[in-house]
């Protein structure tokens, strides 16, 4: 691979017809970089787009404009069986009358490689997913995240130079889900494999990811680390997606280069913005629920509890400022002061990890 | 596709279209004049009327007897063994060849039948008429509604009666209310079958309906073979094709819009045992039992009647009967043999080369080809017999005579159970499949041959055994195809009927289900070896 661009997407659209809507845009002239041997993730909620881009990748889909390239090469109008990938299905897709050894073995019978490099790959493969001994079995006798081990074991047998995920953890219970996406992203960190991988769970992608492109109506929102788009979201539909928030509002009492002072309710928010605004004008800024902490009597916005929701390591507050309610978040309730519903409280509201849009 | 198409053409368009000039033109000239002479002539209508009226109540009293027997294998906490026997015997008069039920009835309730006279001492008792035609037909079409009814009546699961009856509602508030409106469309379609069946059934009235119950199909082959007026056989058999040709569309109609539903383990164990009363059950149970060993107690008579001297009269033990049928009978058993044996392999590829290019891939005409591959096998025999009799015979293509003819006419009218049966299997399985494959490297006929050819072999399987079932039992169109050459079994046990021999005709019938068994046995063993334990053969003996 040369380059360091693996996959590069390239003003790619998917058009279907639909019976009563007519022509629909599932993907809108999407452009996108995926680094050498990154772990790429779609985000998005279903209908985003995330989904199709992916089969476009894959070659399961013709896209209606745009390119694709792999490593500088055009795959475009490649046929998925000469793309060289690695494909792992949201149903798994194995082949049910076929044995475990069977289905690993797949991808290199077809590429009629010798038994004796078959047996050893599939080997190695079963080994990798923790699934060492198991090839007789057939497919209906495993459980199903052995089932997803199987899938993933076939995917990488046939070592490719892209690996590409569609929602493969979604039937599994969400103990499962936890130690298989811990594994995929040991996995994949091992092989170097350029891998993109499609989900619409925030908390994995933000697990498992090196960079996430949460998508919304067929094009990519934001693009960035994890950190990145949960600090800094780019949209009020970034910071409402990823985490929750709360759309403060207030008015511009002065502004200068390092931030701005907002009025909320008589109380004066001092933040570090680099957006633009003008003294005067109704603004919103988002402040995270665990960002804002309760302050002494007197000092900060003042409110009253509305609810509480006790969750053990943490206690859900919403708070009543005026006009509008305050998610506020309280990690480790032992050790803070419990604020019954009724109460009348302040709130600190954070300087930095705030923005205004 | 080409070769696919050039078949159907000529071995379904092209008999079809000689049928519809015979009957409408006269030496290149439109004359509608015999057509309506024959729909003008009383002894027409009333043939007509009596098909009818038979296939109507034959329709009726078979889902009724189906939804009884599904209903209570479904939900009446039956043992697996009590099930079983169900099904042995539900199935027996699906596999057998069509005179048994009335040979049985003849048995029974003839002038020296085992009841009627044995019995209670009646002689000289009319067997003959509408009466015992809709009691045979029934009991030999009601397996097919209960086929269709049960597994519908599994994936509807109990949960909907449990909700129901957690509602508040007794249990038969929950089967009216909920239960017979979820499953109204598979009870039409059931009726559908049987209508189609007993209109299209030639050898049960043949035998059981008797001068005074007049019915189509029997009509049109006296037209033809005592007669030899095939211009009158060919319009007795269009008007037969009008209520065929609704049923047909209407049938269409209703799977048409029909969401598939994908049948699978879990929803069948989750599904209620012990949904009807106590009383409700014994009663249920009581109805399924009598019913089964009245078909059991035929398929006995049948037996027995094969191994005694004359039945009715002398019950000596022979096997005289066995020897008449494997000497004088030997040429017909060893043509019926050679002819389903070729026909089954053919009829197994080509049911699941046309269903996998119907159900898989997209091409203009597909709908067409779907549709005209089903005609033969919608259409009464009597209609595709006589059609076949029509285009065939004279040059430029004189297959009447050869075993050619016989062979596809079995392949073309009972191999649209393969196609189905590949249609659905592909339904159910997932395109990720193919994509699957096609993302490790493999081409479309790696593919093909690697994950969906091992996958639909059991509609192979259902093909091979279906062709196979109907070459050994089926008359109603090759009754008009027989020759000295090239006979068949049922063609044999029709003589033997006519000419009262009893005997021979009973020890027929049952080599006939003996080898069905047997060869339908083989398949599935065959089937289990090959495949994964997870895939097992649907729809054999349908």
């Amino acid at each position: 691979m040369s380059g360091s661009v693996a996959i590069r997407l390239t003003g790619l659209s998917a058009t279907f017809h639909h019976e009563r809507r007519g022509d629909v845009m599932a993907v809108k002239e999407l452009d996108l970089d995926v680094r050498p041997g990154e772990f790429l993730t779609l985000l998005g909620a279903s209908g985003c787009g995330k989904t199709t881009t992916l089969r476009m990748i894959a070659g399961f889909q013709a896209p209606s404009a745009g390119t694709i390239l792999f490593g500088g090469e055009d795959v475009t109008n490649l046929p998925a069986n000469r793309r060289d990938i690695g494909f792992v299905f949201q149903t798994y897709a194995l082949f049910p009358h076929l044995s475990v050894f069977e289905n690993v073995a797949y991808g290199l019978r077809v590429k009629r490689q010798s038994a004796a490099h078959i047996a050893a790959r599939v080997e190695e493969g079963l080994l990798q997913v923790g699934l060492p001994g198991l090839g007789d079995r057939m497919i209906s006798e495993l459980s199903g995240g052995q089932q997803q081990r199987v899938a993933l074991a076939r995917a990488i047998a046939i070592k490719p130079r892209v690996l590409l995920f569609d929602e493969p953890l979604s039937n599994l219970d969400a103990h499962l889900r936890v130690q298989m996406r811990t594994e995929i992203a040991r996995l994949q960190k091992d092989l170097a494999i350029t891998t993109i991988y499609v989900t619409h769970d925030q908390e994995e992608a933000m697990a498992i990811s090196h960079r996430i492109a949460i998508m919304d109506g067929g094009r990519v929102a934001q693009i960035g680390t994890a950190e990145e788009l949960y600090q800094r979201p780019a949209s009020r539909f970034v910071a409402g997606f990823l985490g929750q928030t709360n759309l403060i509002r207030g008015m511009v009492t002065a502004a200068d280069d390092t931030g701005a002072t907002l009025d909320v309710n008589g109380f004066a928010w001092r933040i570090a913005s680099d957006a633009p605004v003008a003294v005067g004008a109704m603004v919103e800024a988002i402040a995270r629920p665990e960002a804002i902490a309760f302050a002494p009597s007197g000092s900060g916005l003042a409110g009253v509890v509305e609810s509480r929701v006790y969750l053990g390591s943490k206690a859900e507050y919403v708070v009543r400022c005026g006009e509008q309610a305050i998610q506020v978040v309280q990690s480790n309730p032992l050790a803070g002061k419990t604020y019954p519903v009724g109460d009348a409280v302040w709130l600190a509201l954070p300087a930095g990890g705030a923005r205004i849009f | 596709m080409l070769v696919l198409w050039l078949l159907l053409a000529l071995f379904i368009v092209y008999p079809l279209t000689m049928l519809l000039g015979r009957a409408f033109f006269d030496e290149g000239h439109l004359a509608l004049g015999p057509l309506l002479a024959a729909v003008e002539n009383p002894n027409n209508l009333r043939a007509l009327r009596n098909s009818l009226v038979l296939a109507l109540l034959v329709g009726a009293a078979g889902t009724a007897i189906g939804l009884v027997f599904a209903f209570t294998a479904e939900r009446a906490n039956l043992s697996r063994r009590t099930i079983r026997l169900i099904d042995t015997a539900t199935l027996l008069p699906l596999i057998s060849p069509p005179f048994t039920t009335s040979i049985a009835f003849v048995f029974s309730f003839g002038p020296r039948g085992l009841i009627t006279y044995g019995l209670f001492g009646i002689g000289n008792v009319k067997v003959y008429g509408l009466t015992s035609t809709l009691a045979a037909e029934t009991i030999t079409y009601f397996p097919i509604a209960y086929l269709a009814l049960r597994p519908m009546l599994a994936s509807i699961g109990g949960s909907f009666e449990e909700a129901s009856f957690s509602l508040g509602g007794s249990r038969w508030h929950a089967f009216r209310t909920v239960t017979m409106p979820l499953i109204i469309p598979g009870l039409a379609n059931a009726f559908l079958l049987l209508f189609g069946c007993s209109l299209a059934d030639f050898a049960t009235p043949l035998i059981l309906a008797g001068s005074d119950f007049p019915v189509l199909p029997t009509e049109a082959y006296l037209q033809i073979t005592g007669m030899f007026d095939l211009k009158s056989g060919a319009i007795l058999s269009l008007l037969l094709l009008v209520p065929a040709g609704i049923v047909f569309y209407a049938q269409e109609r209703f799977t048409a819009g029909r969401s598939y539903v994908t049948v699978s383990g879990k929803a069948a164990a989750a599904s209620r045992r012990d949904a009807v009363s106590r009383g409700a059950r014994l009663a249920l149970l009581a109805a399924c039992v009598a019913l089964t060993a009245t078909i059991l107690y035929f398929y006995a008579l049948l037996f027995f009647a094969s191994i005694v001297m004359a039945f009715g009269a002398n019950h000596t033990l022979t096997l005289e009967h066995y020897r008449v049928i494997f000497t004088e009978g030997l040429p017909a058993i060893e043509d019926t043999m050679i002819i389903a044996l070729i026909g089954m392999p053919l009829g197994g590829l080509y049911g699941i080369v046309a269903g996998y290019l119907i159900g898989r891939v997209k091409f203009t005409g597909r709908r067409a080809l779907e549709v005209i591959s089903m005609l033969n096998y919608a259409l009464p025999g009597t209609i595709v017999g006589i059609a076949y009799l029509l285009a065939f015979n004279d040059k430029p293509l004189a297959l009447t005579g050869t075993a050619t003819i016989i062979i596809a006419c079995y392949v073309f009218r009972y191999s649209p159970t393969g196609i189905r049966t590949t249609i659905a299997l592909l339904r159910q399985i997932d395109t990720s499949m193919e994509e699957a494959s096609a993302s490790l490297g493999a081409g479309n006929l790696t593919t093909f041959r690697r994950v969906m050819l091992p996958l639909i072999l059991p509609a192979f399987f259902a093909g091979l055994g279906v062709v196979f079932i109907r070459s050994m039992t089926a008359i109603s169109a090759t009754i008009f195809l027989v020759s000295i050459n090239w006979t068949l079994i049922t063609v044999k046990i029709l003589e033997n009927m006519t000419e009262v021999a009893l005997g021979p005709a009973a020890a027929f019938s049952v080599f006939v289900i003996a080898v069905v068994l047997i060869v339908t046995g083989l398949l599935n063993l065959t089937l289990k070896r090959l495949t994964a334990p997870t895939l097992s053969i649907g729809g054999i003996g349908t």
